[in-house]
């Protein structure tokens, strides 16, 4: 008489070879569509700005599909979720599973994502094994496409990790030169919120503003998961610098906005594009949040004169006001759509070969402007724009449009 | 039960394990595959800590990250320290390679992957003993909470050392693994085959272990710390190995989950990783072994795998029923909520888990229920009376004190070598405090303890043990959930010397032992007659009272001392089973075993005792043959009172 | 800013976050005094409650920090809003018992823990998914009030902190020493078979544990939406090993311990990050609380081992 442990185990194992075997795949026949990858972090604690960028970037599929398709091909999306429950937010591990699925996928003939560039880490080089090229609206460490590392993220030597963002290596250098030239700044004290973007950008800052002869009067870490920065927020208050630099996203970024406004009400404050958002509005709400530098790693949007129907189409379909990365990833869009219009007037066929190598000689105007890469992939318009948050009475609080005043182009360093 | 289905059933899990790639050759399942089987492996290794020895760890994936780092930075380009002569051994060795750059030559880390597997086990299981050492001895709670620290501790570590680990950036760089030549590359399927061979390894390991003296020590201190100590474990050492062990399962999946992955964040290893594999241990099974590789498997491809299908059915039911948020609903966003239902519905209605680690026996059949039990004594004893009369024990002017609550008081007591002694007295007189202070379990305050000339009143319970002393408690402490013949085996342990080297290997020595104490063991089963033989395989807690109170003697007598120490072994009994009993102990007695007893029965001691203690209010008032003591004034005011005596 | 002046300030801003701290290692240590249980769903309980008081004062029409009251109107609308998060955690706290412990009262090992940890999960996620992630800004109709002593400045919400958390501490002592409930649970966290043989009704003894021990921590909720103008999701998990470390240093079981472990633990965050750094905080205290339980596992005040005879 078989036992009932035994029976479980026979059936667990019928189970699983069921499901291995419905998992072979049979070819899907191409019609005219082509397929384009979207790999953001959908579960977990990035899951609303996820969200954000895939809204973002299916808005321009959307636009481009109701009139045809790209060439006359339409565009089918493959969303795929690299945040696990495991992990409670993105997992490196999930998005290399992604990309491979991606990858196996013959139908995917570019990618956009990741959104966290601990994903990208991950996934680039087997994006670059299976001639994938892939655009990210908000992944901005710049290992991945550094040619010192090519050997590792990007192994077939092609570039295939392409941004519409600039990279780390820019946004933070060229604040601290805005700090030093603009605003005069003597002194500093540099804060991060112990991810990997805010580390890397309060480093690059960090190194900048030293080289520019700004006195680096500490450098602390905060815990996005804590509530209370008055201790770091006094100590700061008692070393006296003219200004403070925040590198990190809005969750702790939020609290460090509310809290310094109590406590450092005088003090020049500034941080990269994790503090430029609707979040930080409604989150630290006004006061505390006016007076507050942020940056982005674009040029001006509402500069361009295109920018502003997207924004209206964008707020109409989804309910709300586009998001910085939300620009990117439509821009991203454009960049792949138009990829595939050049190769089919080409005449050559839509392979993710013949789109990566049109993707990279793009030249595409979009509402960021004109966007052009390097030969690593990263934007080669450099524009790191710094806005001021002021007060507008005449929009609503959360409005990042017009609550953010453009003060201008942060300098390049020399 | 046969072993034949179960057989089956393993060997078709194997044969689809490793026709799987060539089956379904898209590489993002074999990927996805690889990764479920890395969590198999680290739920393997909580299932010892958590499973086998009862010890609650919170903060495991500390260990995972230990070994991930470990390899990451052996092998990737971070640390890059400036070349010397130091390091030419290492080179000759292939460890490192000199590396020319701008500002100099530079070591450069390149420990082989398989090399790397076992090290950094090895690193992981230092750090689980580190941890252990001073925590272990903590209540299990109070334990799951240090762990708890030890888990957040390690990755915020990781992350602020930035020369090392490059922090919050992750690791660039790490290699992947290199065999004769081939390198694994990108490539899923090479990784998906050495997951299954780290999975089966482990799994073997595993049962191996369980189904050894390691095993039954683990489950003996899970079952019941005190009883376990009673026996001969050393409880603080096996709680150290079960951690030591755990970890290095946990260290060995790391480094294969870092090769894979090529990078490492420290966010990678924070609390819910570690909340996420118990979660599959405690849904698979606690203490099975293939019940938590199924409930991580099954776990981590419902994730990869099946919520979007899932979602999608969940759809089209909400549009068929018409239920409007079935329709939306995302599982991928839920599925933290899923598991953290999946934790509390396990725990209340299935603590036993998918598949649950205890076996089911088959019932007696009414025959054997209802077979007279042959009463005797024990005929098939080796005598071992050598006639000496020398104290076996003695205790001088022994004082326990609890506080402000004295609970001995110059207590003195010599038990002759080959006699039957008897400890009696009202409740609360501190009997049961004096067998405590004999066997270890509680300090005394003042006096000697000597056991055969050594002194013994330092020692600790397993070597009081050690020594040749074994008990049985008032209340009956037995393994509940571990058969009859398991808990005698337990008794056997300090007899025995297989190491977890030795039980994993299965060398001839060990596999003799395990015979060898198996037989043992049944013997003394069968001392009882057929009472206790038939339900050899069966859970102690199915045992009727008397004949739990059987198997604990049982169990002592397996330890093969030289001082039996019972505390009310009668107590519960009919007149009937009281004989028996009785009959039984005078017999373990004639064949050179001395008894130390106490006892409220009073025709049982004058049945058996050669000399009769008396305590009252932890003070000895009396002593002497039974007779005498019967009589003694002090004795009848202390159980009677004071009008008693002039009855 | 002078050292000393500086130092004055962080060991203010100690003790405002340590009477948070405090109030939370009550609740908890409530409940282990009883049932010997580390209830893990107690700091997400704390962290509903703090959503629960947002909505409250939502809907007295307060948004945002900018509509100020005072006096009469001031003191019934904290007095309403109290009330009402007090309650729900009260109430969430009973549910928890009541549907997931009660049935495993008397199982023994860690079944109960492992079922809290679930639990805590659960109310996370069922935050996080209808909620969603973001900071809440919250709603204060406290009036701004700052006073400078010298270099340093105490305001009028941390006053707001100290005077709660004292006032209910006090009431708890209170409670706990003269009603008969309060000697009973007293009892019952000595030794429940005593009690039980008493005519104590274990039952009602939890049930009244776990009600204050949530309620305290609505309190703690509330005050924490009010002083930091914030809530999220997230606000249980730092919050909540700091108070359990709290209660730990404090003694466990001990209602004394916990206040006084509460601000130990809050000075040392403060002076800690100020001395240090705030990137080691976590690790400063998490080793505080394992040197605790391996040297001195009966913390301050405590009167039982967390150790196995």
């Amino acid at each position: 008489m078989l036992s009932r442990r035994v029976l479980i185990l026979q059936l667990s194992t019928t189970a699983l070879v069921g499901a291995l075997v419905s998992r072979i795949r049979s070819a899907a026949a191409a019609d005219k569509t082509v397929k384009i990858g979207i790999n953001l972090p959908f579960t977990g604690a990035d899951a609303h700005d996820a969200e954000l960028i895939k809204d973002g970037a299916l808005l321009a599929i959307d636009e481009a599909n109701a009139q045809g398709g790209a060439a006359g091909y339409k565009i089918e999306v493959l969303l795929l979720d690299d945040g696990t429950a495991t992990a409670g937010q993105y997992d490196p591990a999930q998005a290399a599973t992604n990309a491979r699925k991606m990858v196996a996928d013959k139908g995917v003939v570019a990618a956009i994502g990741p959104q966290m560039s601990g994903s990208g880490k991950a996934m680039s080089p087997i994006l670059s094994q299976g001639d994938l090229a892939t655009i990210t609206p908000s992944s901005t460490n710049p290992d991945i496409t550094d040619p010192k590392f090519a050997g590792q993220y990007r192994p077939k030597g092609k570039a295939i990790y392409f941004r519409t963002v600039t990279t780390d290596a820019f946004q933070g250098p060229n604040m601290a030169n805005y700090y030093a030239d603009v605003l005069k700044v003597k002194s500093v004290y540099v804060l991060d919120d112990s991810g990997a973007y805010g580390v890397g950008i309060a480093d690059t800052f960090q190194a900048q503003a030293e080289k520019r002869g700004i006195k680096v009067l500490g450098r602390d870490q905060l815990n996005p998961k804590e509530t209370d920065y008055a201790t770091t927020l006094t100590k700061i208050k008692s070393l006296n610098p003219d200004a403070l630099y925040y590198g990190g996203v809005a969750q702790a970024g939020v609290k460090v906005v509310k809290q310094a406004s109590d406590i450092l009400p005088k003090m020049i404050k500034g941080g990269g594009d994790g503090l430029y958002g609707a979040e930080i509005l409604r989150g630290a709400g006004f006061p505390a949040a006016a007076g507050w530098y942020a940056t982005i790693a674009a040029p001006n949007i509402l500069e361009n004169a295109e920018a502003a129907p997207v924004i209206d189409r964008f707020a109409k379909k989804y309910g709300q006001q586009p998001e910085n990365y939300s620009i990117t990833a439509y821009d991203a869009a454009l960049v792949i759509l138009d990829a595939i219009k050049r190769v089919a007037a080409s005449g050559k066929e839509i392979t993710r070969e013949a789109v990566r190598d049109a993707m990279q000689t793009a030249r595409v105007e979009t509402i960021q402007g004109e966007i052009t890469f390097d030969e690593n992939g990263d934007l080669q318009n450099r524009v790191i724009s710094v806005f001021r948050i002021v007060k507008d009475d005449k929009y609503p609080p959360d409005d990042v449009l017009h609550q953010y005043k453009y003060l201008g182009v942060a300098p390049q360093s020399s | 039960m046969t072993r034949t289905p179960a057989r089956l059933a393993v060997f078709g899990i194997t044969a689809a394990a490793l026709l799987f790639p060539l089956v379904n050759q898209n590489d993002a399942d074999i990927d996805s595959a690889a990764n479920a089987l890395a969590f198999a492996a680290l739920a393997l290794g909580l299932n010892i800590v958590v499973g086998f020895a009862g010890l609650l760890d919170l903060g495991y994936a500390a260990f995972f990250a230990i070994g991930a780092y470990a390899y990451g930075v052996a092998s990737s380009w971070q640390l890059q320290p400036a070349w010397s002569s130091f390091w030419e051994p290492f080179q000759w060795l292939d460890l490192v390679i000199r590396f020319h750059t701008a500002g100099g030559d530079v070591v450069h880390f390149q420990v082989s992957f398989w090399l790397m597997l076992p090290i950094a086990a090895a690193i992981a299981a230092f750090f689980g003993v580190l941890f252990g050492a001073p925590t272990l001895r903590l209540k299990g709670d109070y334990l799951a909470i240090v762990t708890l620290g030890f888990g957040e501790i390690v990755p915020i570590v990781a992350r602020n050392i930035p020369s090392v680990t490059n922090g919050a950036m992750g690791l660039n760089g790490v290699a992947a693994p290199r065999f004769f030549g081939f390198d694994f590359g990108i490539d899923a399927t090479p990784y998906y085959y050495v997951g299954v061979a780290i999975v089966a390894f482990l799994i073997l390991t595993s049962q191996r272990l369980k189904d050894s003296r390691i095993g039954r020590a683990w489950m003996a201190i899970r079952e019941d710390e005190v009883a376990a100590t009673a026996m001969g474990v050393d409880r603080v050492r096996y709680k150290l190995l079960a951690f030591a062990i755990g970890a290095a399962f946990a260290g060995a999946t790391g480094t294969f989950y870092v090769a894979k992955l090529q990078t490492a964040t420290p966010e990678m290893f924070m609390f819910p990783v570690s909340v996420m594999i118990l979660v599959m241990v405690v849904f698979g099974g606690i203490g099975s072994v293939w019940g938590v590789v199924v409930g991580a498997l099954i776990l981590q491809i419902l994730q990869s795998w099946f919520l979007e299908d899932l979602s999608e059915w969940l759809h089209a039911l909400g549009r068929f029923v018409g239920v409007d948020w079935l329709q939306h609903v995302e599982l991928a966003s839920s599925i933290e909520l899923i598991f953290g239902l999946i934790l509390v519905l396990m725990m209340l209605y299935r603590r036993e888990g998918l598949i649950p680690a205890a076996r089911r026996t088959r019932t007696l059949s009414l025959d054997e229920q209802t077979v007279q039990p042959a009463r005797s004594g024990f005929t098939n004893l080796a005598a071992r009376d050598d006639g000496s009369r020398l104290p076996l024990l003695e205790i001088v002017d022994l004082a326990v004190r609890f506080g402000g609550l004295v609970a001995l008081q110059s207590v003195e007591l010599s038990v002759p070598a080959h006699s039957v002694v008897a400890v009696i007295g009202p409740n609360g007189s501190g009997k049961s405090t004096l067998f405590n202070a004999v066997t270890g379990l509680v300090p005394t305050d003042q006096g000697t303890i000597r056991f055969a000339g050594e002194e013994i009143g330092r020692l600790r319970p397993h070597q009081v043990l050690d020594r040749g002393i074994a008990r049985t408690f008032q209340n009956i402490r037995l393994f509940p959930n571990l058969s009859v013949l398991e808990n005698v085996m337990v008794g056997m342990h300090a007899r025995l010397v297989t190491g977890p080297v030795g039980a994993v290997l299965r060398l001839p020595a060990t596999r003799g032992e395990e015979a060898a104490a198996r037989e043992r063991a049944l013997e003394i089963l069968s001392l009882f007659g057929n009472r206790l033989l038939p339900r050899a395989e069966h859970p102690a807690a199915s045992l009727s009272y008397a004949n739990r109170r059987r198997t604990e003697i049982a169990r002592a007598l397996a330890a093969q001392p030289k001082l039996l120490m019972l505390d009310e072994p009668t107590a519960g009994m009919n007149p009937a089973e009281t004989l028996e009993l009785a009959d039984q102990i005078g017999s373990l007695n004639r064949y050179g075993l001395t008894v130390l007893l106490i006892e409220h029965k009073l025709d049982v001691v004058a049945m058996l005792a050669d000399k009769v203690v008396v305590l009252d209010h932890g003070e000895k008032i009396a002593e002497g043959p039974p007779a005498a003591v019967r009589r003694d004034e002090e004795v009848i005011r202390a159980y009677l009172g004071r009008s008693a005596v002039f009855a | 800013m002078s050292d000393y002046g500086v130092l004055l300030q962080q060991v203010i801003n100690g003790l405002s976050l340590g009477a948070m701290y405090a109030l939370l290692a009550l609740g908890f240590t409530l409940v282990y005094g009883i049932l010997e249980l580390i209830n893990f769903a107690h700091f997400n309980v704390f962290m509903v409650s703090s959503f629960v008081g947002m909505w409250a004062l939502e809907l007295l029409g307060i948004s945002g920090q900018g509509q100020v009251l005072t006096g009469l109107a001031l003191a019934g609308t904290l007095l309403f809003a109290f009330a009402v998060t007090m309650l729900a955690g009260g109430v969430l706290g009973v549910a928890i018992e009541r549907l997931s412990l009660r049935p495993l009262r008397g199982v023994p090992g860690t079944a109960a823990m492992i079922t809290t940890i679930g639990v805590s999960y659960i109310l996370f996620n069922v935050i996080l998914l209808t909620v969603g992630a973001g900071s809440e800004n919250y709603p204060n109709p406290l009036p701004v009030v700052r006073w400078q002593f010298g270099e340093v400045i105490i305001e009028l919400k941390t006053l707001l902190i100290w005077g709660v958390a004292i006032a209910l501490m006090m009431a708890l002592q209170l409670f706990v020493n003269r009603t008969r409930l309060g000697k009973a649970m007293r009892a019952t966290a000595q030794d429940p078979e005593a009690a039980r043989m008493m005519g104590v009704d274990v039952d009602r003894v939890v049930v009244t544990a776990f009600f204050l021990g949530s309620a305290l921590a609505g309190a703690a909720a509330l005050i924490f939406g009010l002083y930091y103008n914030y809530t999220s999701f997230i606000i249980g998990y730092t919050a909540g090993l700091r108070a359990f470390t709290a209660a730990v240093l404090g003694g466990i079981g001990s209602i004394p311990g916990a206040m006084v472990g509460g601000v130990l633990i809050g000075l040392i965050e403060t002076l800690g990050g100020q001395l240090i750094a705030v990137r080691w905080t976590d690790v400063i205290i998490f080793s505080i609380l394992i040197l605790v339980l391996v040297f001195v596992p009966t913390g301050l005040f405590g009167r039982a081992a967390p150790t196995k005879s």
